[in-house]
């Protein structure tokens, strides 16, 4: 096994129904590996195109070698040194017509020796042409070439070394099988039996109608009697399964090629004939191995089970791992010698001197393997596979085809009998099949023979119990299939989702309640949008900092914030309690790119901690506005002036307007306390009902802007939209039009400075004379012919009578009555226009 | 003192000179009232028609209305001319090729447009909508869904946790699960809203948003799944969108499904983005699961359903090209102005 810390698993995103990429393992393979189990010609396209749509999603399907061509098997005849340079050498090469003479400077170039020679006219991957040329003044036509400089491996120390019996002429990427296709596959995490080449060849033969061709049939029977060694294991729920062999006088070196392309192909690199071995035959029966230097086990015993307190082992990666009680270790009689199903250890590792060589294949518990996974932060392929689950019945056969190899490949000799405790297999349980229930759930008229069929197809076990009924027995290399609808997924996959019909419900009428938030939130972005103002949409969590740029008091509410445990960043790290200071950085960034005239809005939630329970998530609706008044309008016309307090003041009285709460709701100005620390004093005005807050608009303080590091003034409204669901919109109650004209007169007065505007204009609208329609400042003054601490106002009333055309003796009599009240009120006197 | 007929001659002489000597459509209204407004001159003479002798009066009459339309034809093609002669010096003068006065005008953010086109879609094939919290208890984002303490799935999801079982919701399936157990069947409902996963690059951010659907009652099957879907992706899309469902798995459905659609970049043909499939997955799906019916007290052999979820970053990334997620929360007027 295991596992050298062999190939990363490419883990590559999430998801669940979001309809992006998954966090799968991905299993590669190549065409020709898996025709090794699988009679087929198809195409490599069409071969993924099956996989694919098998659920085995293919992620990549493509050529594992450039293209060779001119690339031959050739043998060096003679070597001679070149006259001009020490490190050159000059090679007479046999490529099957005649001798060619070659340049080369390789360390290993030597006569007699079949390499593959680049002809004249051959392009090598990096798109270097071969040309005849001339090298310190020696012809040369051709170049001997390494495996790296062809792209079939790394090995770069000299010119590849062929097998001496391959014939010179033949083209290289047919005597060493380079003309091949590597796929790649996003397994999903209930296919551990799919993380084997031999798995997937089953899946390919469902759909075509054949068989795959297993390289071990049926494993021989163990016995135990006379065996140099034993095996115990402690627990058979944490480990069901667990076969040793052994393996004596084996010859640790480099694997043959065939076994080393197998593994570059898929991206695994080779180390020496053992560990290949057990790699290679992880990847074709989906069962992890491991290899002990039996010399090392000390008491030649192996025993399964949990760690003690206290134990420690050294991982092959290097790393140190304190064990926890709940850990499952293989030990031998003193010590832990490997993390079960995870990892070796490297006090019984294989190494150069190894003779001897104790084989493992083993079934552990999946969520044993998780937890110690999880807790040790270590993932393998090994523990891959055996956190979703082996086949209990794979662990024989990939033992037998392992000794095999490594008595092949190495030369050991393998010792008769070993163990196999398998007292912890539990056969799957057989499951009943409905074929009615699987027509309604797909929705497909399927017989009850074309359902068994297609289960039969990928060698799971169907018997007919009745008319409709199919008693199932899930394969054991099917973990994932334990209820009736398993099988039901199954049918409907070999039967090709595609082919199942497409219909439209059959469902009752209803009509759903609108939930008058959401309503609410619609409307309010509609209005924004046609004041002007963009959405943003910022993140839900931010940095604990901003309260203190906000300057909140340590006591403020808005302080209290959910905090996340894992943050991915200092700076998101607790959930937002105000959406202004995500406005205030949207507006930053957009002014540092130059976008100086900003509307922004945003409506989202933020967030109250109530102690262990869910937080309160209200909504609200924050605006900003800086910059020039109209954005977007040509300066031809509005000029650069710039927007001011009047312009969120305005932005909130038709928000108001637009949900028709006039009635019910004002803006006012306010003096601000601890509330709104980030504006500047005097320029805030607070939105309320009759008693309760809704929110606030204003001008954001110089303090602040200069925090958060906005360059330019900046006005904000800030409401709290559940507040506004409570009231009711003022009724659509049709009004007669008016049939007699209006009649305006003005009035300018001077009054003391401090004179609100807006109570002058309430003044007049709640004096109580019928005939005033409305009142209306058009002009307030200060400066040139106004005294000091004095300011005019103008102000124009409209009156009109429902019932007749007014006189103007009416009306000036009235005006007249205004203009006295006015002045009385206010401390004011008429100014002569 | 002259005679009617004297006075309205002299009158029909005065205004015809008057009248061709004016040369601004400025001058015409004063003309107009001093002859022929209600109190103009012209008022004034036919008020002495009552004192001229009776016998005289039709004749008086006749000649006085004959001056009056004359005067007002003249009045009419002078009033014709000048304005012509006016438009015309207009054309010459105004530079129509300065811009509009436009008023400002917003837009709502991509994904809100998305958002919305999605869920109107399924609205008006009568889905409701629900909105769910976004932090969410363990047990309504993951065993609810069938993903218990130490499920494989598990490992899908890179969570953001807050305490030992509130975590903000890696999904919106979670709406599946708080539905089902307040409301029986039949149901149609989405679930729109953010989800959070620790993931960050140009693919990830790590809040998204998402809309879950589900559709529960007697008698659905697969094929409705297909159906209600393929019905989704053509109005989404485009009528002939290419689409094909795949098995896959999610541990909430079975039998699960991903559903692609024809690359929208390449036409099919091969590109980048589909890496060089031809298809695009779009969104995940499949029958709700038994194990989820059995958590909230529905039987399974009674009720089916589907389920589905999708990303909406992903759809509006497809639609319009966009080739960087994190744009999306950088709130860049120049992004922004584009939707």
């Amino acid at each position: 096994m295991l596992l050298r810390p062999c190939m990363p698993f490419f883990f590559n995103g999430l998801s669940l129904f979001s309809g992006d990429d998954h966090k799968t393992l991905s299993m590669k393979f190549t065409l020709n590996w898996l025709r090794e189990y699988i009679d087929t010609d198809l195409e490599p396209a069409r071969i993924a195109d099956h996989l694919t749509m098998l659920g085995l999603e293919v992620d990549a399907c493509v050529p594992c070698y450039p293209d060779l061509t001119g690339v031959v098997v050739a043998r060096i005849e003679a070597v001679c040194p070149h006259p001009n340079a020490d490190k050159l050498v000059l090679c007479d090469v046999n490529a099957g017509q005649g001798l060619t003479r070659v340049v080369c400077g390789a360390p290993n170039a030597r006569a007699g020796l079949v390499i593959p020679l680049a002809l004249p006219g051959a392009v090598l991957p990096g798109g270097f042409t071969i040309k005849p040329a001339k090298i310190r003044g020696e012809e040369s036509c051709g170049m001997l070439c390494s495996a790296k400089e062809l792209g079939i491996a790394e090995d770069q120390a000299g010119i590849m070394e062929l097998a001496a019996d391959l014939q010179p002429g033949v083209a290289l990427s047919k005597a060493l099988g380079l003309v091949d296709t590597m796929i790649e596959v996003d397994l999903t995490p209930n296919r551990p039996d799919c993380a084997s080449v031999l798995g997937i060849a089953r899946e390919v033969g469902g759909v075509i109608g054949k068989r795959i061709k297993p390289p071990v049939e049926a494993p021989p029977a163990l016995s135990d009697e006379k065996l140099p060694f034993s095996v115990e294991v402690e627990s058979v729920a944490d480990c069901p399964r667990y076969a040793a062999r052994l393996v004596r006088k084996v010859k640790i070196g480099p694997s043959p090629w065939w076994l080393r392309q197998r593994l570059l192909a898929v991206g695994m690199r080779p180390i020496n004939n053992i560990v290949d071995i057990t790699n290679f035959v992880m990847l074709e029966y989906g069962q992890p191995l491991h290899a002990f230097d039996f010399n090392k086990l000390a008491g030649g015993k192996i025993v399964v089970r949990r760690a003690r307190v206290g134990e420690s082992l050294v991982t092959l990666d290097g790393n140190e791992h304190q064990l926890e009680p709940e850990m499952l270790m293989i030990c031998d009689a003193k010590r832990p010698v490997a993390l079960a199903g995870i990892m070796g250890g490297a006090n019984s590792e294989v190494d150069a001197e190894t003779a001897d060589i104790l084989l493992e294949s083993a079934c552990f518990s999946a969520i044993g393997i998780r937890r110690t996974a999880g807790k040790l932060k270590m993932s393998t392929e090994a523990s891959y596979r055996f956190e979703r689950g082996v086949d209990p019945q794979g662990v024989p056969r990939a033992m037998e085809r392992a000794v095999q190899l490594i008595a092949a490949l190495s030369g050991g000799e393998i010792v008769e009998g070993g163990v196999d405790c398998l007292d912890g297999v539990i056969a799957p349980a057989p499951i009943i099949l409905r074929g009615k229930r699987t027509r309604a759930l797909l929705g497909m008229d399927l017989t009850l023979e074309r359902i068994g069929a297609a289960l039969a197809g990928i060698e799971i076990d169907v018997e007919k119990l009745d008319d409709d009924t199919l008693r199932v027995t899930p394969p054991s290399f099917r973990v994932d299939l334990e209820r009736e609808v398993d099988l039901i997924e199954e049918v409907a996959r070999i039967v090709g989702y595609n082919l199942l019909p497409t219909t439209l419900p059959m469902v009752p009428m209803s009509f759903s309640e609108q939930d008058p938030l959401r309503e609410l939130r619609k409307n309010l972005a509609q209005t924004l949008t046609a004041l002007g103002f963009y959405e943003a949409i910022n993140y839900s969590f931010v940095t604990p900092q901003h309260c203190d740029l906000l300057g909140l008091a340590a006591d403020d509410a808005r302080r209290q914030s959910v905090h996340l445990l894992n943050p991915l960043a200092e700076d998101q790290s607790v959930l937002r309690t105000t959406l202004l200071p995500g406005l205030l950085e949207s507006l930053r960034r957009n002014v540092n790119h130059q976008s100086h005239d900003v509307r922004l809005f945003e409506i989202g939630k933020v967030f109250h901690p109530q102690g262990s329970r869910q937080p309160e998530e209200p909504f609200r609706l924050a605006a900003v506005i800086s910059g020039r008044r109209n954005p977007g309008a040509p300066v031809l016309y509005a000029g650069e002036i710039q927007a001011d307090i009047f312009d969120v003041k305005g932005v909130v009285a038709q928000i108001i307007g637009s949900l028709r709460l006039g009635a019910a709701i004002t803006c006012q100005p306010c003096i601000t306390g601890q509330e709104l620390p980030f504006a500047e004093p005097g320029s805030v005005l607070a939105i309320k009902g009759e008693k309760e807050i809704l929110g606030w608009c204003g001008a954001f303080s110089q303090k602040t802007l200069k925090a958060f590091g906005v360059k330019q003034q900046a006005f904000f409204v800030d409401l709290d939209l559940a507040a506004f669901v409570g009231f009711s919109p003022q009724a659509k109650n049709f009004a007669p039009l008016p049939k007699f004209p209006l009649v305006k007169w003005d009035m300018a007065l001077m009054v003391p400075e401090g004179v609100a505007a807006g109570e002058m204009l309430s003044a007049i609208h709640g004096c109580g004379e019928k005939l005033i329609e409305r009142a209306e400042i058009f002009d307030v003054f200060q400066g040139k012919n106004i005294e000091a601490g004095k300011k005019s106002v103008a102000i124009s009333i409209t009156y009109r009578a429902f019932d007749r055309t007014l006189d103007d003796e009416t009306v000036g009599k009235i005006h007249q009555k205004i203009i006295e009240m006015m002045i009385s009120r206010f401390n004011g006197q008429l100014r002569e226009a | 003192m002259p005679s009617m007929q004297e006075e309205l001659l002299r009158l029909k002489a005065a205004a015809g000179e008057e009248l061709a000597a004016i040369s601004t459509i400025g001058e015409l209204e004063p003309f107009r009232v001093k002859y022929l407004g209600r109190k103009g001159e012209f008022t004034l003479v036919m008020r002495q028609l009552g004192q001229a002798p009776p016998e005289e009066r039709p004749r008086l009459g006749q000649l006085a209305n004959e001056i009056k339309q004359e005067l007002e034809t003249a009045y009419a093609s002078r009033e014709a001319l000048l304005a012509d002669a006016g438009s015309a010096s207009a054309q010459a003068t105004l530079d129509l090729t300065l811009p509009g006065r436009a008023l400002p005008f917003g837009k709502l953010h991509p994904v809100t447009q998305v958002m919305d086109a999605v869920c109107s879609i399924f609205e008006g094939l009568g889905f409701a909508v629900a909105e769910g919290p976004d932090v969410e208890v363990d047990f309504y984002n993951f065993e609810a869904l069938n993903i218990p303490p130490h499920h494989p799935a598990r490992a899908m999801h890179d969570t953001f946790y807050i305490s030992d079982s509130l975590l903000l919701r890696t999904h919106t399936s979670p709406m599946q699960a708080r539905i089902m157990e307040k409301e029986q069947p039949p149901l149609r409902m989405i679930a729109p809203g953010k989800v959070y996963r620790c993931d960050s690059d140009i693919t990830h951010t790590p809040m998204f948003h998402q809309v879950e659907g589900f559709l529960v009652d007697r008698h659905i099957s697969f094929a409705d799944l297909k159906g209600v879907l393929s019905v989704f992706i053509t109005r989404m899309f485009a009528e002939n969108t290419p689409i094909r469902f795949r098995p896959s798995f999610f541990p909430f459905t079975e039998p699960s499904a991903e559903v692609d659609i024809g690359c929208v970049i390449c036409g099919g043909k091969g590109c980048r983005v589909c890496k060089q499939t031809g298809w695009l997955e779009i969104l995940g799906a499949g029958m709700i699961d038994p194990e989820v019916f059995k958590k909230v007290g529905y039987d399974s052999e009674e009720y089916s359903g589907f389920a589905f979820g999708l990303g909406i970053e992903r759809i509006a990334m497809l639609k319009y090209g966009i080739t960087d997620i994190r744009l999306f929360y950088e709130n860049d007027l120049r992004f922004l102005a584009q939707f």
